[in-house]
């Protein structure tokens, strides 16, 4: 349910009489995310007598965010404010397709791997990159985590490649 | 006197040699793990929590102790270092003590939040050994219905104090106790907006969303253009590890009224340590005399927030070991780890197991110690981590933290969703809306509906019990009268003035 918020920034569309765009934004979105809860919930136990439910403390805290919300969203409406901030897509996608990479390969393919090209996708996300600086890097970095945390802090994970050990 | 047979109780555990030695591990372990930029005192904490699952119960608190200490003034050093607050305590201290290291002059800054978390740390320490039974006495007087407005007091508080916006602060405390609801229901087992995800039926991790909203966040944040120049700024110059007389002199004041105003707040749960650290930065520069130093690289604004974090991060054991409420995200772990080893916190710990409870606070101030005695000659060593350039810190610490999610659980879901929590943390920041407050939300908030729903179900419904028992009375109209006095506008100008100065 956190990733409906993330939706991309709008931007110029909004009418005029918006003064505070950020808020306003800010403030429907807090809404959406609320609705969303309030539908999530929908189809938990309500109240029963005096006590309570299931359902009744979340739909409880989604009719309070659904509240101040709206009055965010009026905040921004009636009070001059900051526009919305402009949105850089390479950092962030590539860090996330790094994070996403890392979440479906640790399993399958271990550390050594998930890790070494989890820096390096992830190092796609900024124009500064020197790629046979970041590459060493890379790879030292493997080298110590693959030390640090299997066996140093003792945290059980697959090293390498299940095919490889098998 | 009874104080002084505890604390001779507390030494006589906390000081024999393996138990020392743990702390030592601990408080170390805690330091580097916590010094990686984007891996804050929760995320630390979190993992390095199965490392003490091995030990008697004393020995894993004593060690966690440590850890914590360590952790804490670990992200202190990334703060002033990179700008990156490991956690909500740590975000004043970026103000001064990131433009110090701008400066140069980043050794006497991490040396100044040693010493003054050092003394803060023993003051505390006196104060917990002080205050712990008759708190624990009080604590027997708390039913659900005061539980529960202590609670709503201890929210309050956190936006009051908060930077920008009272009624964002709340939303996103709201927004927060929504995502605690996720998960199954305490009572019926209900699976609540789990969406059938088997490893969303436990809820969300702390250290999933607390390392999504703050370090994914704060990473894809600094790649934005024009991030880059204040990045840059820090690599060029570093003069003197050590403060001169002046600094000392400087900051000795400001190390004791932020020791004074910690100890105080911290025993509020509801991130009593958080608003600490805002309430004594706010307090040193209202009482300067050029208030203009401060964002500019004033010593006692890191001096202060410093030593207020760690006398509340201290004291905040009260409310943890007295009413068993965790007060804020860290805390929580810790009440993971006592559930562990079977020890459930609150105030039957203290008559059942005083040689827990007592080898714990005596062991804080031995940790305390540890860390002054680790820190000061590794400040060079910290300082000289500010050379290693950004396009390479960034990748590194995206690692650290997908490595440091999967291992809590070693559930791949956990880090898709701390990227996910990332791109959420992304859009408030865009939005000018803190995630500091909706992951203390996130706290509270089962232990919330827990409170209300028993005082609801003994009272037969009845809501006015909540202002008919006079604790909970007294404590709710604290709440409501520090939101009145935080809305008036005088008050309200004057706060945001503190912020928007030493921000810009």
């Amino acid at each position: 349910m956190s990733d409906t918020p993330s939706e991309a920034p709008v931007k110029s569309i909004l009418p005029k009489w918006v003064r505070g765009p950020q808020d306003f934004v800010g403030g429907i979105a807090l809404m959406a995310i609320a609705l969303f809860a309030l539908w999530a919930s929908s189809d938990l136990q309500g109240m029963h007598g005096f006590s309570f439910g299931a359902g009744t403390v979340p739909r409880m805290f989604a009719v309070l965010l659904l509240l101040l919300g709206g009055v965010i969203a009026l905040i921004g409406v009636l009070n001059d404010g900051p526009q919305i901030g402009t949105y850089a897509w390479r950092g962030p996608l590539f860090v996330m397709l790094s994070i996403v990479f890392f979440a479906l390969a640790i399993r399958p393919l271990g550390l050594v791997v998930s890790a070494f090209s989890c820096f390096l996708i992830a190092a796609l996300g900024s124009h500064e990159t020197k790629w046979l600086e970041a590459i060493i890097v890379g790879a030292c970095l493997t080298l110590g985590c693959a030390l640090l945390f299997p066996y140093v802090l003792g945290l059980p994970m697959p090293m390498f490649p299940r095919f490889l050990i098998q | 006197m009874d104080l002084f047979a505890n604390l001779a109780l507390g030494f006589g555990v906390a000081l024999t040699p393996i138990n020392l030695l743990l702390c030592l591990i601990g408080a170390l372990v805690g330091t580097l793990v916590g010094v990686l930029p984007g891996i804050g005192t929760i995320a630390t904490v979190a993992m390095l929590l199965p490392i003490t699952f091995g030990l008697p119960p004393v020995g894993a608190l004593i060690m966690l102790a440590g850890i914590y200490y360590g952790a804490q003034y670990g992200g202190s050093t990334t703060s002033i270092l990179v700008n990156i607050p490991g956690e909500a305590t740590s975000v004043v201290t970026t103000l001064d003590g990131f433009q110090m290291a701008k400066q140069g002059r980043a050794g006497p800054a991490l040396a100044i939040a040693a010493i003054g978390s050092f003394f803060a740390g023993c003051v505390a320490t006196v104060l917990i050994a002080v205050l712990g039974a008759p708190l624990t006495k009080l604590a027997l007087a708390f039913g659900p219905a005061e539980y529960f407005s202590l609670m709503v007091l201890g929210l309050i508080f956190a936006t009051v104090l908060a930077k920008g916006s009272i009624l964002k602060a709340i939303a996103m405390i709201v927004f927060g106790l929504l995502l605690s609801m996720v998960g199954s229901d305490i009572e019926t087992g209900a699976s609540r907006m789990a969406f059938n995800v088997p490893e969303l039926a436990d809820g969300l991790g702390f250290a999933t969303v607390a390392m999504g909203v703050f370090g994914f966040a704060e990473i894809i944040r600094n790649l934005d253009a024009g991030a880059e120049m204040d990045r840059d700024l820090v690599q060029q110059k570093i003069t003197g590890l050590m403060p001169t007389k002046k600094d000392l002199k400087d900051s000795f004041p400001a190390i004791v009224r932020g020791t004074i105003l910690g100890s105080i707040l911290g025993i509020l749960p509801g991130g009593g340590a958080v608003i600490a650290s805002f309430a004594a930065y706010t307090f040193e520069k209202k009482i300067a005399k050029d208030p203009s130093r401060f964002g500019r690289g004033a010593i006692e604004g890191v001096a202060a927030p410093e030593s207020a974090n760690n006398a509340a991060a201290q004291t905040s054991f009260i409310p943890l070991l007295t009413l068993g409420i965790p007060p804020n995200a860290v805390m929580a772990l810790m009440v993971g780890a006592m559930t562990i080893h079977g020890i459930v916190p609150g105030p039957q710990v203290m008559q059942k197991q005083p040689e827990l409870v007592w080898g714990m606070i005596a062991s804080m101030w031995i940790g305390n110690l540890m860390l002054i005695v680790i820190n000061l000659p590794l400040v060079g060593i910290w300082v000289r981590l500010l050379r290693v350039p950004y396009r390479l810190m960034f990748p590194s610490i995206v690692i650290f933290c997908a490595i440091g999610i999967y291992s809590i659980n070693n559930a791949p879901v956990d880090v898709v969703l701390a990227g996910a929590f990332g791109l959420l943390g992304y859009w408030l920041i865009k939005h000018d809306f803190e995630p500091a407050p909706l992951l203390l939300g996130m706290v509270l908030g089962p232990l919330m509906e827990e409170n209300l729903r028993r005082a609801l179900l003994i009272s037969r419904g009845d809501w006015s019990v909540f202002v008919s028992r006079p604790l909970s009375a007294v404590l709710l109209a604290i709440a409501a009268g520090l939101l009145v006095l935080a809305i008036l506008p005088a008050l309200r100008a004057k706060r945001d003035q503190v912020f928007v100065e030493s921000e810009s």
